[in-house]
C-alpha cells in the first residue's frame, strides 16, 4: 500500500512520515508541500522523496494520504485528494470553520473516499483504560469533566500557529478540539451547548490570536466539561504541555493524565529537567488505523463526522467569548 | 482583651486554640446548647454562656463560628453591643445580609474580620507575595481546585441544607472565589455548572465556575464533595505573562502513609493538613489579634468577605438558571 503526505506545515508530519514507514507492508512514497523550500527541507531530513507539486504526488497513485497542511488549507488538499480517489487521513482541527469542514466531508462522501481525522488521544493507551472502564461499569454514572490541554505558545515550533489566517484562531483552535472529541467519544453523546471566555494576556505582544481560553461544554446526556486549553506552559516547562481530565461520577471521580508516562531527565547541559516519554504512541495506533481501516475497506474508527462536530464546537466557542453568551449548537 | 466564642464545632474549636496562642482571655462559650460547650469551656478555664446576649455583655471581640445563616443576626446583635467581630466564612448566606453587616459594623465604628483562612495558609499567602512581586508578571490563567467528601455531622447537618449553607458552592468554593480575586482582581461576570443542579438526587456535588475579571484574566475554579473520605485536595496553577507558579497537596505531601488501616475513621469534615510549625487557623487569629489591638488592617476585609460572598450567590444563580452573571459593584464595596 502506498502513503504520501502532502504539506509539512504541521509539526506532527515529522512523527507521522516515520509511523507510516513503521506499518508492515506501507510504502511511504514521498511528500509533497507548496513550500518548496519546506517541502525539500523535510525530505532530505527524513531522506524521502519530493514531489514537485501535489498533483504530482496525487499522480503517483498513493491509496492515502495524510493532510498535514496549515488548518485553513486543509479543504483545498482534502478536494484534491478525494477527487483523485485516494483516502485521506487529515490534521486535526479538520477545518477552521465548519462550512469548510462539512464541505470536506461532502467531497469524501461524494467520491467514495474515506476520510478519517487525526485525533490520536482516541488511540492514548490511557485513555482507552479509562473508557474501557467507564464502559463495563466499574467507574460508575460519569457527571462530569474538568479538562486542561495546555501547551507552550507553538509559535516557537512553526509560526502560522498564531497566523488567524491560517490557523484559523489560537488556543482555543488548537486546543480544544482533542477534548471536545474526547467527551463525546466517552459519553456517546453530542455537545448541544458551549461557553467560552478568552484572553490574550499571555504572548500579548507576540501573538495576534487568542492564548488563553477556558471552555465549558453541555452534552446532550447532562454531562458537562470544563476545557482549559491555554497556551500557558511555558516553553522551558519540562514537557510541550499535556492533557488531562479529572472525571466525575456518583463513585468519586478518576484522575487521568494523558502524558504522565514519563522519566524525568536532569542533564548538565540542557539544566532543566525533562520529561522523556515511555508511555505507549498513540500516533503509532492512529496510523496502524488509517491504514487497516483502508486495508479491510471499513469505516476508520475516527471520522471525518468527528472532526467535523469538534469544529462546531470550536465555531460555538469562539461565538461565545464574542457575545458573553453560552452558544446552543 | 477578652474574647467569646460562639459556636464550638470544627471552627470553634480551631479558633479557640488559635486564641490560646494570643494574649486574649477566652470569657467564655456560647453554643445552640450548654452541654455541647462542656467539654471545650474548661480547656480555657472559660465560662459557658446561655446566649449570645449575655456572652457579649462580657467580651470585647465576639468571634463568630456558628452555621452561616445564623451569622448576619448574630453580627447585628454584636455590632448593636460594640463588640468587635471575628466572623467565619462565608460572611453571610446572601449578598443582602452581607451588605447589611458591614453598614451595621460602619454605623456601630466596630471591627468586622472575616475568617477566609486560605489566605493565611502558607502555600496560598507565598503565591500571593510571588506574584504581587511580578515574579510571575500579570496573570492570566488561574486554576484553582478544592476537594473532599460530603461533610458527614452526625446530627443536625446544616452543610447539607441548602437554606443554611448554600451548598458546596457557597461554603467550600467561596474559599477560592476569594482567593482568586486576591490574585486577579474584581470579578466581572460568572458562568458555572454543577451536579446537584443536573442530577437532583446525586449522592455527591461537584462545581466548576468559570470567572472572568475586569482586568480580563480568567479563572477555573473546581470544588468537590465527591470524593470517599478522608480525602481533602487542593491545588492552585497561576500563568502570568513572565511564568508559572503549580501546586497541589497531592504531589507535595511531604509525608505519605502507607500503612494498612485498622478502621475507616474520617473527621466530619474534610481538613487541609500538611505538617506546620503554626496552623493557619492559628496565624490568622494572631493577624485578627494584632490588627484588633493596634488598629491596624488585616489581609482580608470585610469588604472582601462581601465580595465572595456576591461571586459565590453569582455562581450559584448561574448553575441553576444556566446563564452566565454579571457582577455590578456594590456600594458597600468600597471600604
Amino acid at each position: 500500500m502506498k502513503i504520501g503526505l502532502m504539506s509539512f506545515a504541521h509539526l506532527h508530519a515529522e512523527a507521522y512520515i516515520n509511523n507510516l514507514r513503521a506499518v508492515p507492508g506501507v510504502d511511504m512514497i514521498g511528500l509533497a508541500d507548496e513550500d518548496a523550500q519546506r517541502g525539500q527541507h523535510f525530505a532530505q531530513q527524513f531522506n524521502a522523496h519530493y514531489f514537485d507539486s501535489y498533483e504530482a504526488l496525487l499522480n503517483a497513485r498513493p491509496d492515502g494520504v495524510v493532510v498535514c497542511s496549515e488548518n485553513s488549507k486543509h479543504r483545498a488538499l482534502v478536494e484534491m485528494a478525494a477527487e483523485a480517489k485516494v483516502h485521506i487521513l487529515c490534521e486535526k482541527p479538520l477545518a477552521t470553520n465548519p462550512i469548510d469542514s462539512q464541505a470536506i466531508l461532502d467531497v469524501c462522501r461524494k467520491n467514495g473516499v474515506k476520510l478519517m481525522t487525526a485525533f490520536p488521544m482516541r488511540f492514548s493507551t490511557p485513555l482507552l483504560e479509562v473508557k474501557a472502564q467507564l464502559d463495563n461499569g466499574t467507574l460508575g454514572q460519569l457527571y462530569c469533566f474538568n479538562a486542561t490541554n495546555q501547551g507552550e505558545a507553538p509559535r516557537h515550533l512553526r509560526a502560522w500557529f498564531v497566523d488567524k489566517e491560517l490557523a484559523g484562531g489560537g488556543a482555543v483552535t488548537d486546543h480544544t478540539v482533542h477534548l471536545a472529541d474526547i467527551t463525546r467519544w466517552y459519553t456517546g453523546s453530542e455537545v448541544i451547548e458551549v461557553y467560552a471566555q478568552t484572553n490574550h494576556i499571555l504572548y500579548a505582544d507576540e501573538a495576534e490570536v487568542e492564548t488563553g481560553g477556558l471552555l465549558m461544554l453541555t452534552l446532550a446526556n447532562g454531562v458537562f466539561a470544563s476545557i482549559d486549553c491555554s497556551w500557558s506552559k511555558p516553553n522551558y516547562y519540562p514537557t510541550w504541555g499535556g492533557l488531562t481530565f479529572e472525571l466525575v461520577t456518583d463513585r468519586g471521580a478518576v484522575l487521568v493524565d494523558a502524558f504522565k508516562q514519563n522519566l524525568t531527565v536532569y542533564r548538565h547541559d540542557v539544566r532543566r529537567p525533562v520529561w522523556a516519554y515511555w508511555g505507549s504512541d498513540a500516533n503509532q495506533a492512529m496510523i496502524d488505523e488509517f491504514v487497516a481501516a483502508i486495508r479491510g475497506d471499513r469505516s476508520p474508527r475516527v471520522t471525518g463526522l468527528d472532526g467535523h462536530r469538534a469544529v462546531e464546537v470550536v465555531a460555538a466557542a469562539y461565538e461565545s467569548a464574542r457575545t458573553g453568551q453560552p452558544v446552543r449548537l | 482583651m477578652k474574647v467569646g466564642i460562639v459556636g464550638v464545632g470544627f471552627m470553634g474549636t480551631t479558633h479557640a486554640a488559635g486564641w490560646a496562642a494570643t494574649d486574649v482571655e477566652i470569657v467564655g462559650f456560647c453554643a445552640e446548647t450548654p452541654e455541647e460547650a462542656q467539654s471545650i469551656a474548661p480547656q480555657y478555664q472559660a465560662r459557658i454562656y446561655p446566649d449570645l446576649k449575655s456572652l457579649l455583655n462580657d467580651v470585647d471581640v465576639i468571634d463568630i463560628c456558628t452555621p452561616t445563616h445564623l451569622h448576619h443576626d448574630m453580627v447585628l446583635q454584636a455590632a448593636q453591643a460594640g463588640k468587635h467581630i471575628i466572623c467565619e466564612k462565608p460572611l453571610a448566606r446572601t449578598v443582602e445580609q452581607a451588605q447589611e453587616m458591614i453598614k451595621a459594623c460602619r454605623a456601630a465604628s466596630v471591627r468586622l474580620l472575616v475568617a477566609h483562612v486560605v489566605r493565611f495558609f502558607p502555600e496560598y499567602a507565598l503565591a500571593k507575595s510571588v506574584v504581587r512581586a511580578g515574579q510571575i508578571g500579570k496573570p492570566a490563567i488561574i486554576r484553582l481546585a478544592r476537594g473532599s467528601y460530603r461533610p458527614k455531622k452526625p446530627v443536625g447537618n446544616w452543610f447539607l441544607d441548602f437554606d443554611k449553607s448554600g451548598g458546596m458552592l457557597l461554603d467550600l468554593m467561596i474559599h477560592d472565589f476569594d482567593y482568586a480575586r486576591w490574585i486577579a482582581g474584581e470579578v466581572d461576570s460568572v458562568f458555572a455548572k454543577s451536579v446537584g443542579n443536573v442530577w437532583a438526587d446525586a449522592s455527591i456535588e461537584y462545581g466548576l465556575v468559570i470567572l472572568k475579571h475586569t482586568n480580563s484574566a480568567l479563572s477555573h475554579i473546581a470544588g468537590a464533595w465527591a470524593y470517599p473520605p478522608p480525602t481533602f485536595r487542593t491545588g492552585l496553577e497561576i500563568a502570568g505573562d513572565a511564568g508559572l507558579i503549580e501546586w497541589s497537596s497531592d504531589s507535595t505531601a511531604p509525608i505519605n502513609l502507607l500503612l494498612r488501616k485498622e478502621s475507616a475513621d474520617a473527621p466530619d469534615v474534610g481538613l487541609p493538613g500538611s505538617p506546620l510549625s503554626e496552623s493557619p487557623y492559628t496565624t490568622q487569629i494572631k493577624e485578627f489579634y494584632a490588627a484588633l489591638k493596634d488598629d491596624q488592617p488585616t489581609r482580608v476585609s470585610a469588604e472582601d468577605g462581601l465580595a465572595a460572598v456576591q461571586i459565590a450567590l453569582a455562581a450559584i444563580e448561574s448553575a441553576k438558571t444556566g446563564e452566565p452573571v454579571k457582577l455590578h459593584r456594590l456600594p458597600e464595596a468600597a471600604a
